[in-house]
């Protein structure tokens, strides 16, 4: 995770910091000194800028990693602003919107384009007739459905990846993830439908291995692996 | 803003909230009948606001070997120290595993198993069982993320950044709908339903330290309240014992979750003591959530806290592999602010947490408004005066059902009736007040006054004194609050959101304190040192609070509760089987 990977200083440093954050208004003001104390996360930046700049837009929910609203660009990469200490470096941080979706206002996007991509892998799963199949601990297709289990649709990994924002019908990470997981299912009845979607959107060719995906996500999820699986499938012609 | 001039939509049924509770009453009524017209309100992302997403623990549903439904309301109802409904609590118990088969077999959720195959279930504070469902510690998540998948295959109206603003009538008295606000625009509309389902979830944001997403500001309560609804219990708060301790940061109150000290974690005062040992010795930090919480405040503010102002959690003696395996979410969530479960302890403090009294309902989620109905947090009585652990989205998910199924049915022979323009103007006019006000005071400054004043005078010990200081200074607030000016344009205005969230706020937070101070005894999460027994003499009661006037004044009284199931004896009621 990036939160780790990066130097940051002990509890209780205060410090101020000088951020740069992209304004939609060509107007706003974009550089803010903030008085952070450790141990503070990108968000708290965000929280006391808009206390200087009451307008400055940016969204969060939960503050723990599981809503997947708060994705933001820093210092170029993405990631969530809720989990990602500020780090100890001196320059200036620059925080931008995720890259690839429309922006809304300030480091608001728009994720349309990202759930429309997401529903027409038709990602509802749908009990088999007989809905006889437990998935213990240990079997292969729960083992499989794990691996790409707990994304929280924050898009980082849409942002982080150079064919969402200019290939059409590339489904994109979050969404081939997740249609790997549901193919995974032994206990899903349209394995076979979904993956006949997903092969024909043309998304399993298009992927070429950058791995930006996995490199992005704060869920540490490995959406390259996943398409490499869906693609397995398809070259078998079944799960 | 002219009532005149506003969009309309037109839906049969309308749910404000997209957590746990709002997603399965969407999901239920169109499975009751596709061709229903559901629409669903949420001022956050579509199933991805709300604490549903959150859970970490589990959901509880009396599946294992030696338990049973018998347990589980026992359980339920002596954690909630006698307060609750028992309608609801029973409802609630004997739905729980029904819903898990739905959850697992029609939704596709991936609940933990063992490697014989059956469910594995998680011992959980203040239960004789285990009984506590999960995926790992990310239960919410799994669950949210079904019930949003399966949305996308229903045609559904879906106003997301939306928010709702009141419940408005026609001039008989009928509802007619509710008035709401694109966030993102700026922009008011009208939407008409036949049946209104409010499932915003509690208010826990009322205080300084909380563990809850920031869209729990009250909204459902407050607008019920306002629209003439009971409420009951409203000073049934809980704090939950384990919320991280992270200085100024954002994080500092979310949870650790109680899975861990059903796994064996211990916690000690800054001297190394075990003090759980002195507050329940039996259970120690497996005890209840009030009573492990009210320890840990009572060991800080008497000064045998961390200089940080918390308690110290240990877990390392179960191992780092073992932790890992189990809680890699906690462990994450420690390491981000550089503390380490597998390595010591992890300072705590008690966080606000969740809302146990909320609007009477009947246990099909109706009120005494026709066409109105609440399930979820925003319901009062499933819990009394304490929720166990794991019954939080149980309750989300067995009343929402519950609650599609019966607007889905009352949508039959429910019209739609035209909404009062004075009333539809009156809303407006409150919503705009603040944009349109040209000089005046910071919606932020009067947040966090609110805030202070509830963590410090109404929080986990209460006494007259302080109660009366606390209504006084939420007086002053609400004074103040009437001069807010947040500037700027009205497109994605975040001060003027905020300044809407805290009028919701100050409702709740007055009558927290209204409710808090009528209750002179010691019950679950209500805790008064000037009263600090449970006096079940004069106290098997319910405080309830009602508003005439649009919500200018309180009107409280006491009713008792109706003991039908279970006496506080632990003696069944005669009559009961």
């Amino acid at each position: 995770m990036l939160s780790t990977s990066l130097p940051t200083r002990p509890a209780g440093t205060r410090r101020n910091l000088t951020v740069d954050i992209a304004r939609t208004d060509a107007g706003a003001r974009r550089a803010f000194q903030v008085e952070i104390v450790e141990p503070a996360v990108i968000l708290d930046v965000l929280l006391a800028a808009q206390r200087l700049e009451p307008s400055l837009a940016f969204r969060y929910s939960c503050r723990v990693a599981m809503c997947g609203t708060c994705a933001v660009r820093v210092d170029g990469r993405p990631t969530l602003a809720c989990q990602t200490r500020v780090p100890g470096t001196d320059g200036p941080l620059r925080l931008e919107p995720i890259a690839g979706l429309p922006i809304v206002k300030d480091l608001v996007v728009d994720m349309a384009p990202f759930w429309a991509a997401w529903r027409r892998t038709e990602p509802w799963f749908v009990a088999r007739a007989d809905k006889q199949v437990v998935l213990a601990e240990g079997d292969p297709s729960r083992v499989a459905i794990e691996r790409g289990l707990d994304c929280i649709a924050c898009a980082a990994c849409w942002a982080g990846c150079d064919l969402t924002g200019t290939e059409t019908g590339f489904l994109g990470p979050a969404a081939l993830n997740r249609a790997m997981v549901l193919t995974a299912d032994r206990r899903d009845g349209r394995r076979d439908e979904r993956l006949a979607v997903v092969s024909q959107s043309g998304s399993l060719e298009r992927c070429h291995y950058i791995h930006g995906c996995s490199a992005a996500c704060p869920k540490d999820l490995d959406p390259a692996r996943a398409i490499r699986q869906l693609r397995r499938w398809r070259l078998r012609g079944r799960v | 803003m002219d009532a005149s001039e506003c969009a309309r939509f037109e839906t049969d049924v309308a749910i404000i909230g997209t957590g746990g509770a709002g997603l399965m009453c969407a999901l239920h009524a169109k499975r009751r009948d596709p061709s229903i017209k559901v629409a669903i309100v949420s001022k956050g992302a579509v199933g991805r606001s709300g604490c549903t997403r959150m859970v970490q623990g589990g959901f509880n549903a009396a599946l294992g070997p030696d338990d049973s439904i018998d347990a589980h309301f026992r359980d339920t109802v002596e954690g909630g120290h006698y307060l609750n409904d028992q309608e609801l609590a029973w409802n609630l118990v004997c739905r729980a595993p029904e819903m898990i088969e739905e959850l697992e077999a029609s939704f596709g959720c991936l609940f933990d198993r063992e490697r014989d195959g059956r469910l594995r279930l998680k011992p959980f504070g203040g239960q004789t069982h285990d009984r506590t469902v999960h995926r790992g510690d990310q239960t919410g998540l799994e669950i949210m993320g079904r019930l949003r998948d399966q949305l996308l295959r229903w045609n559904v109206l879906e106003l997301e950044y939306w928010r709702a603003l009141d419940l408005v009538f026609d001039n008989h008295g009928e509802l007619s709908g509710l008035t709401i606000l694109d966030t993102v625009s700026g922009l008011p509309a009208l939407l008409l339903a036949r049946a209104v389902v409010v499932a915003t979830g509690g208010s826990a944001t009322v205080y300084r330290i909380s563990a809850t997403a920031r869209e729990k500001t009250g909204d459902g309560v407050a607008m019920c309240f306002r629209a003439g609804l009971e409420l009951r219990d409203m000073e049934m708060l809980q704090f939950h014992p384990t919320g991280l301790v992270a200085g100024r940061s954002v994080l500092t109150g979310s949870v650790l979750e109680e899975g861990l000290r059903g796994a064996g974690a211990q916690l000690f005062n800054a001297q190394g003591e075990r003090f759980m040992e002195r507050y329940d010795s039996l259970r120690l930090e497996r005890s209840t959530r009030d009573v492990v919480a009210r320890a840990s405040y009572t060991e800080i503010v008497e000064g045998r806290g961390t200089p940080a102002g918390g308690v110290l959690l240990d877990i390392s003696h179960i191992g780092a592999d073992e932790i890992a395996r189990r809680f890699g979410g906690m462990l994450e969530r420690t390491r981000l602010i550089g503390s380490d479960l597998t390595t010591g302890p992890v300072e705590v403090s008690p966080t606000a947490h969740f809302h146990m009294g909320g609007v009477v309902i009947d246990a099909d989620c109706s009120t005494t408004i026709a066409g109105l109905f609440v399930a979820g947090e925003d319901a009062g009585g499933a819990h009394g005066a304490n929720r166990l652990g794991g019954n939080g989205v149980a309750e989300s998910v067995v009343f929402g059902a519950r609650a599609g199924e019966t607007a889905g049915e009352a949508v039959s022979d429910r019209a739609h009736y035209q909404p009062s323009e004075e009333l539809v103007q009156d809303s407006l006019a409150r919503t705009y007040a603040a944009l349109h006000r040209e000089l005046g005071v910071a919606p932020s400054c009067l947040s966090d006054r609110l805030k202070d004043v509830m963590w410090e005078h109404c929080g986990l010990v209460r006494t007259r004194d302080g109660l009366v200081r606390a209504k006084e200074e939420l007086t002053s607030v609400a004074l103040e609050s009437s001069s807010i000016a947040v500037g700027g344009a009205k497109e994605m205005n975040p001060a003027w959101q905020e300044a809407l969230d805290l009028a919701n706020q100050l409702t709740v937070a007055r009558l927290v304190v209204e409710s808090a101070l009528l209750r002179e005894e010691s019950r679950g999460a209500h805790y008064r040192s000037d009263f600090p027994n449970r006096d079940d003499e004069s106290w098997l009661r319910s405080v309830i609070v009602q508003t005439a006037d649009l919500g200018e004044s309180i009107l409280t009284r006491t009713r008792p509760v109706a003991l039908t199931r279970l006496a506080p004896t632990g003696s069944r009621v005669a009559g009961y089987e």
